[in-house]
């Protein structure tokens, strides 16, 4: 009974967070399963996939019934996810796991580092690619944008898509600061559309790993209902915190899957 | 768009309640039988009898397995919200990130 508390405690907080700014909170799980609670690895990646998708679909109800989520700009972006997804297996053959894994956290910091020296939001510009428009609470206005870089966007979300399924890290991470920082989509756009691509892309491993077995209701019942209470609560408060805070959160969320993957690389079992 | 989305977002709602409603069954009907809960999903084949014995398993795996399939109810609607719009190309992008879903699920299984 302890446990089963723990994990809903745990999942709630992954919940809020992973909800908040768009990133799932897999990576957050995987570890506490295993070693807190000593959940088989194959158990616990399953989990905190089915994590992923209640994050997502939890989110996406309050996201989309606001206008916030760009589904032609996710959608466009998830084919590209999924073919690079695909093409994993490729380099993994060619690149070794610790590189990568060393290479990842590197990425991680230095996209904290422009996030927080632009300290901010972009500012939205109007085009004609994939525009939207969306009503900002904390701002009190309505945020007009269209899509910029869209080749450029497709490409990374490419080598995204294709890194994210080698090391188990739902691509949110790199999502978001694909979009904000490169395509020019406001902060609560793309947070918005990250939590929809990450279920999509979820969603299959899960159905897998659910015919063969993986997924197992004492984790992950317990794991999924905390995260639906936390994915309640994180979208209402990433509507209303300005964007300059939510900004500040994700970097040291970044910084912290930075330090997690730096010691994955140095062999701590995480 | 807007009004389709709202309607999407109605469905993944519902949805969810449907996943959290049969995993809280189970949860309660776990405690009820005094035993632990299960460490295993029950086969989608044999889920109608396990929910008519009342075997907890089986509505955890029926929850479960709903929450799984939000996000491809949220893509199918999305399509139909396209093609609503007349937009042939993101209609078309859509059935393509769905086709890759489905594709996905079957060679799993292979």
């Amino acid at each position: 009974m302890a446990v089963i508390i723990g994990i809903v405690l745990v999942a709630f907080v992954a919940g809020v967070f992973g909800s908040m700014l768009g990133v799932g909170g897999g990576i957050i799980m995987v570890p506490v399963l295993s070693l807190a609670f000593g959940v088989p690895i194959k158990t616990a990646i399953a989990t905190s996939i089915v994590c992923v998708i209640a994050t997502s679909s939890m989110a996406q109800s309050s996201f989309a019934a606001r206008g916030m989520t760009n589904m032609r700009l996710g959608m466009f972006l998830e084919v590209a996810t999924t073919v690079g997804a695909l093409a994993g297996g490729i380099t993994a053959v060619l690149v070794d796991g610790r590189v990568l894994q060393v290479c990842f956290a590197v990425l991680l910091f230095y996209v904290a580092w422009q996030m927080s020296r632009r300290r901010g939001d972009v500012v939205p510009a109007e085009g004609p690619v994939m525009p939207s428009v969306y009503y900002d609470p904390a701002g009190g206005r309505e945020v007009r944008y269209g899509v910029h870089a869209l080749g450029l966007g497709f490409v990374l979300s490419l080598a995204a898509g294709n890194v994210s399924g080698l090391l188990g890290v739902g691509g949110g991470a790199f999502k978001v600061p694909i979009m904000n920082l490169l395509m020019g989509v406001p902060l609560k756009a793309t947070i918005a559309t990250s939590n929809l691509m990450i279920g999509v892309t979820a969603a299959t491993s899960a159905a897998i790993f659910y015919g063969r077995g993986y997924v197992d209701p004492q984790w992950a019942v317990p794991a999924a209902l905390g995260i639906l209470a936390g994915a309640r609560l994180g979208p209402r408060l990433a509507i209303r915190l300005s964007a300059r805070v939510l900004v500040v959160v994700f970097e040291v969320v970044l910084g912290v899957f930075g330090v997690l993957m730096l010691l994955r690389a140095l062999g701590v079992g995480v | 768009m807007d009004a389709i989305e709202r309607m999407v977002s109605r469905v993944l709602g519902a949805g969810i309640a449907i996943a959290v409603v049969f995993m809280l069954a189970g949860v309660v009907l776990g405690i009820a039988s005094g035993e632990a809960l299960p460490d295993h999903v029950v086969a989608f084949g044999s889920l109608a009898s396990g929910l008519s014995e009342l075997d907890p398993a089986a509505y955890l795996s029926l929850g479960l397995l709903v929450l799984v399939a939000t996000p491809f109810v949220r893509v199918t609607g999305s399509i139909a919200a396209f093609a609503l719009e007349r937009e042939r190309r993101y209609v078309l992008l859509t059935a393509v990130v769905l086709v890759v879903m489905c594709a996905g699920v079957l060679l799993g299984k292979a």
